[in-house]
This record gives C-alpha cells, sequence and structure tokens, in this order.
C-alpha cells in the first residue's frame, strides 16, 4: 500500500464531524454502542473491554461553525467546549451512547454537567484523577473511579465486565502504544519522510477506529512511506507541546513544517501513548492501569506534579531523547492548564538553554501567516544563532 | 570549498545567485534576476537555477547547497528555508560590512531591520499590510501617470513642489493622487509627494527598531530608485534621524538572495555534525 490511500482515508475520517465510521461500525452488530471521551486520557481500556468503541471527541475544528455552542459559554473560554456542544446540540454525537469527560480544567468540568443535564438519555460521567501519586492513596482513589466506571459501562452494556475482558482489552491497547511509539520514533529518526501533518492524521484516526485496526493503520503507515523518497531539507528539529487538549487546525501544523521547523515530538492526543508503556496483563487489571498511571505515564499541565522539581522533567526529556533543538509553545487561546504553566516550562528551559518561542492559537485559527513568520525566524534563530 | 546558491522568490521578481564558497571567503559567480509578470514564481526559480549551473559550467550535485527565501519555501529542490529579514540582513553585511541597519523595500512591504557585524538580526518593524508602502503602490502610479518605471527616481529628484499623499492606505493614496493630477499637480511634484509619504514611514520605521547611527542599506526592489534614497535622507534629518546614513548599492536588489547564499553554506558545514548528535539522541 502506498501512502496516499492511507492519508486519503485519514483524512476523510478527520473532516467527517458526523462520525460516520461510528455509526457504520455499530451498523455492522446490533447492540453495538460507542463512548465519546475528551482529552487528554481516559482509560479506553475498560470502554473496549465492554465491547463498546471509544470515540475520541477532540472538538469541531475549522471546519465547524459554532453558533448554539457560542450560547453556553463566555467569550473569554477557549472554543473546544463550545464546539463539542455544538456538535452535541446539533446531533452529530447522537452516534454517542456514551460521554466521559476526563479531569482537563474547570470547564471541561462544567461541559460534564451541561451534558448530564442536556442528553439526559446518555451514559455521562466526570472521570476524576489522583492528585497523589501514592498507590495507597491516590492509587486506590483512582481503583474506585475506575471501578465505578467500569461497573456504569457494564450496565449500559448489559453484561458486567470481567476481569479477563480488561486483560485482552490492555493487552490490545499495549499493541496499539507499541505501534504509535514505533511512529514517534520513526519520525523522529526521519522526519523528512513522515511530515507532522500525515503523522497527525494517522494518530488522528485512532479516535474514531477501533484499536485493532488502527494499530495496523499505523505500521502500515511507517511501511508504507519508508519505502518513499522524500527530500530531507535543513530544518529545525522542534518539540510542540501545549496542544493536549484543544487541537490546533491541520492548517498550523504544516505551517510550522513549511516554515523550516521538524517536528519531533508532541502532545497532540496524548490518550494514544499517555502510558509510558506495557501495562501487564496479568494481575488486577485495574490496579496495574493504576499502577501505570501514577508511576508510568506522560506528564501535562493538566496533570497534577508532586515535586517542585519534576516540573518540566518530561518536556525536557522529551527534547533530549529526540534530538530536539527546541520547543514552540503552541497552546490554545484561554487554556488555563497550558497558559498557566507556560512560565513555569519556559524557566526551565531558559535554564537548560533549550530555545523556545511561543505562540497562541483556536481550532478554528485561519491567518497561518504570522505562526509562518515566528516559526520560520526561530528555524532560522535555532539554524544560525543556537550554541550547538 | 563549496557552491551555494540562494533563491529569493519575492512577489515582483526572482533573483538566484550562486557563490563559490572557500572557509570565510566567499566569491559571487553569477546571478539572475527575472521580472515574475504573471509567470509562475516556481518555474522561474527552475530557470534560474538552471541557468546559472549552465553559466558556472555545474551539475546539480556540485551544489553542496540551495537555498531560499522570500516566498521560497515551496521550490522542492531547496535543501533549506530562510526568512527574509535573515537573509536581507546578511546580504547586507556582504555588500556593505558597516551597514547597521536594512531598509528592505520591495513590490509587496517594507521593513526596517537592525543588525550586527555577523548580520544578526536584532530588531525590525515592517509596514502592516497597508500597500502604500510598497513598491507595487509606486508602480501603478507611474502605470497612470505614464511614466515608465525607471524614470520614476530622476524625475522625483527634479520636484520644485512636491505634493504629499496619505501615507496611511494605498486607496487614500490613489485617491489622492487622482485628485493631483486633476488639480493639475506637476508629475514630479506627485512622484516626489509620494516618496516622501514612503520615506516618512520607513523612516519612522527604522526609528523603532532602536537603531541612531551608522549605514542604512537599502535593499530589495526599490534599492535603487534614487528618488526614494534621497527621500528617505531628507525624512532621515526630518525625524532628527541625521547619524544615520542611508545608502543604496549597485546589487541591493540581490541582498536577500546573497544572504539565502552565504547562510547556506554556513548550514552545509554545520550538518554533519547535527546528524550525528541526532544519532545518539535517537538510537535507531
Amino acid at each position: 500500500m502506498t501512502v496516499a490511500p492511507i492519508i486519503q482515508r485519514c483524512e476523510a475520517l478527520f473532516d467527517d464531524l458526523h462520525f460516520n465510521s461510528v455509526k457504520e461500525w455499530k451498523a455492522r452488530e446490533p447492540g453495538r454502542k460507542a463512548v465519546g471521551f475528551m482529552p487528554v486520557y481516559v482509560p479506553r481500556e475498560i470502554i473496549h473491554a465492554a465491547g463498546m468503541l471509544p470515540v475520541g471527541i477532540m472538538g469541531g475544528g475549522d471546519q465547524l461553525e459554532v453558533i448554539q455552542g457560542d450560547a453556553y459559554y463566555q467569550s473569554y473560554i477557549c472554543r473546544i467546549p463550545r464546539s463539542t456542544l455544538e456538535m452535541g446540540l446539533t446531533g452529530r454525537l447522537d452516534c454517542l451512547d456514551g460521554m466521559l469527560f476526563p479531569s482537563i480544567c474547570d470547564v471541561i468540568r462544567n461541559l460534564s454537567g451541561m451534558w448530564q443535564i442536556l442528553f439526559k438519555d446518555k451514559y455521562v460521567r466526570y472521570i476524576d484523577v489522583p492528585q497523589n501519586y501514592q498507590d495507597n492513596v491516590g492509587g486506590e482513589f483512582y481503583i474506585e473511579e475506575m471501578q465505578v466506571l467500569r461497573e456504569g459501562l457494564g450496565q449500559l452494556a448489559g453484561r458486567p465486565i470481567t476481569d479477563d475482558d480488561l486483560r485482552r482489552s490492555i493487552a490490545v491497547y499495549n499493541e496499539n502504544r507499541r505501534a504509535v511509539q514505533e511512529l514517534y520514533r520513526y519520525r523522529a529518526l526521519k522526519p523528512w519522510q513522515a511530515l507532522s501533518y500525515e503523522v497527525y492524521l494517522v494518530l488522528r484516526a485512532g479516535m474514531v477506529l477501533p484499536p485493532e485496526e488502527h494499530t495496523q493503520l499505523v505500521r502500515d503507515y511507517i511501511a508504507a512511506v519508508d519505502t518513499e523518497k522524500r527530500p530531507q531539507r535543513d530544518n529545525a528539529r522542534i518539540v510542540v507541546t501545549g496542544a493536549f487538549c484543544e487541537q490546533p487546525p491541520l492548517g498550523l501544523i504544516k505551517s510550522i513544517e513549511m516554515a523550516g521547523c521538524y517536528i519531533v515530538d508532541d502532545d497532540f492526543m496524548l490518550v494514544l501513548r499517555w502510558l509510558l508503556d506495557d501495562v501487564p496483563v496479568t494481575g488486577d487489571p485495574l490496579e496495574e492501569l493504576s499502577k501505570a498511571f501514577l508511576h508510568r505515564s506522560a506528564s501535562t499541565a493538566s496533570k497534577y506534579d508532586v515535586k517542585k522539581e519534576d516540573k518540566g522533567q518530561y518536556l525536557l526529556h522529551q527534547v533530549k531523547s529526540n534530538g530536539a533543538e527546541g520547543v514552540i509553545f503552541a497552546a490554545p487561546s484561554f487554556c488555563d492548564p497550558a497558559l498557566l504553566e507556560r512560565p513555569m516550562l519556559q524557566d526551565i528551559l531558559a535554564k537548560q538553554k533549550v530555545p523556545y518561542t511561543a505562540f497562541k492559537y483556536a481550532e478554528n485559527t485561519g491567518q497561518m501567516a504570522p505562526i509562518r513568520e515566528q516559526a520560520g525566524t526561530f528555524a532560522d534563530s535555532i539554524k544560525l544563532w543556537s550554541a550547538a | 570549498m563549496t557552491y551555494t546558491l540562494g533563491i529569493d522568490i519575492g512577489s515582483g521578481a526572482v533573483k538566484s545567485v550562486l557563490f563559490r564558497n572557500d572557509g570565510n571567503n566567499h566569491e559571487w559567480i553569477a546571478k539572475r534576476c527575472e521580472r515574475i509578470r504573471r509567470r509562475a514564481p516556481m518555474d522561474l526559480a527552475q530557470q534560474g537555477y538552471d541557468e546559472l549551473l549552465d553559466e558556472a559550467k555545474l551539475k546539480s550535485a556540485d551544489i553542496a547547497y540551495v537555498a531560499t527565501t522570500g516566498e521560497g519555501e515551496n521550490v522542492k529542490f531547496a535543501t533549506g528555508h530562510f526568512y527574509s529579514m535573515t537573509t536581507h540582513a546578511r546580504g547586507a553585511i556582504f555588500l556593505q560590512p558597516e551597514a547597521r541597519a536594512v531598509v528592505d523595500i520591495g513590490a509587496l512591504n517594507g521593513r526596517a531591520i537592525s543588525i550586527d557585524e555577523r548580520g544578526k538580526v536584532l530588531s525590525y518593524k515592517m509596514t502592516s499590510q497597508c500597500a502604500s508602502g510598497s513598491g507595487q503602490f509606486l508602480e501603478n502610479i507611474a502605470r497612470y501617470l505614464g511614466v515608465a518605471v525607471e524614470e520614476i527616481g530622476p524625475l522625483s529628484m527634479s520636484a520644485a513642489n512636491p505634493e504629499k499623499v496619505s501615507s496611511i492606505c494605498a486607496v487614500l493614496a490613489e485617491t489622492d493622487v487622482i485628485n493631483m493630477v486633476s488639480r493639475g499637480i506637476a508629475t514630479t511634484d506627485i512622484l516626489k509627494g509620494i516618496h516622501i509619504s514612503m520615506a516618512s514611514r520607513l523612516a519612522k520605521l527604522l526609528k523603532v527598531t532602536g537603531i541612531t547611527q551608522g549605514k542604512v542599506l537599502l535593499t530589495g526592489g526599490l534599492a535603487l530608485d534614487v528618488g526614494l534614497l534621497a527621500a528617505l535622507r531628507e525624512e532621515l534629518v526630518a525625524e532628527k534621524m541625521a547619524l544615520l546614513q542611508a545608502e543604496s548599492h549597485a546589487e541591493s536588489i540581490y541582498a536577500g538572495a546573497i544572504g539565502a547564499a552565504l547562510w547556506g553554506a554556513f548550514r552545509h558545514d554545520k550538518l554533519k555534525q547535527l546528524a550525528q548528535a541526532v544519532n545518539e539522541a535517537v538510537p535507531a
């Protein structure tokens, strides 16, 4: 298979705000159910173990006109809750039987409350996450949270979710994460081959496809792109951070690359690689999922750092382990977690002499010229004036 | 010794230059400037590249680095792209080593850049999207007035009573010019008035960059417009920036392409060591 049909398929899935692929998946077998989730992370293994399709709802992007959604939030709130509401109120999310709202910020917490009021026939749950990383404190709390979710989804499925169901699903997601990690490693090695907007589309397909199918798609893309000879440009190698919730428009990712930057790591759709390694398929499955979250998971602004010295370590690791030369802070306008954390991270980078630049976007940002100019001059400054 | 090629795709013309580099010695061996005139800029870039290689009797494989600038991000055969500020700064230092500021005024917009002796950009200020500070506006007005582009400068220099035009917006400025024509204002005075308005804007941009003394090199498509240069010198005095000495260079139009070629040579030397650093950081 060549790259073009893979990317065309992913692009079609990305553009489809009516989630027809989810409807088709449900129609293939009577009684199938799908459950949506918002960024940054939910234990999708539990949804999958219930025989349901986990569907990532990453906002309405730049093709959705928000009309009704604007009535629910002030103008100084980011766009993802408004576009998500717009999709819900216009029936685009009717194919979902439930919706999960992970702990990101107050806005998304409020959205979970709105959802409960507006969509009374749906299973709706706010997923709280631990602020304490000891197994007997935060771990117990988190296991209890997952147990409530397990029972709720079991009721929705009409059957209990067994430990073996969970173990099988953990194995499926272990394999999916391995494939995604392979893709990230491939891009870090050959960013001129795996262009970031293609990588983004391939990952985004994982928000609507069953994980088994997505794993194959990721590996097909790596195999296909490796057979193509693409020109290697003298671009600066950068990490994009801050885009873990509301997603940047595809044009922004293309613009960064066109401006002379190779993205060698990012935090788009972190759910795909939130857990850093395999979750053991033996033992108590919820306990193993909890341990993975507490001790072996990614870091982002919406996750609590227990120790001050932990702040920024994940970002520094992203920079060093990918041979990056700089960092672009790209955060959605009005994103409290990302924008509040930004000065702390910048301070850490400055101490480590890692160059950075910063800008804001919305999922429907259309004017890319200023971003291209900024990313381009940043790339020039790295290429010509960095100490390396 | 390496050969590097710089291609500057502007909104009015595509400029290409070829350099032979040996350490810090850079020898300029060929150049091309092609007005776009409704042709595809990418085709002109390819044409310029081919012609330079032919002239120098070189093959593609002999070129260590093809660097683009301006609107050249999508040139397929480029090794790397640099932004206009970066390349005009480096090109200015090549043409005039004493330059400490650049005024790049092309068909689309103008910008003032303060630089150091290495060609590093220290600060800059650009005109907004409004086109009254641009070469395209001046060319349009010359066409309305029935004046050839090459005549604009000398005619402006002979003005006796220049009439200033709006410096805010191209549409208002064009209205001003139409009114002047109907009032019987001499062409020379209209052209000088336009030059004063443009120069006034450029002087203000320079002021914002913070530079107060030293040589200022005009680059870009309008750099050889003697009327604009004269008006800029007058405006610098009027704005109490008389310690800035504005000047042009016969090859100023190539500044962006020159800067691209020279930065390309610099990057070529660095790329091998960077590749090794990446291989160590990201094991296969």
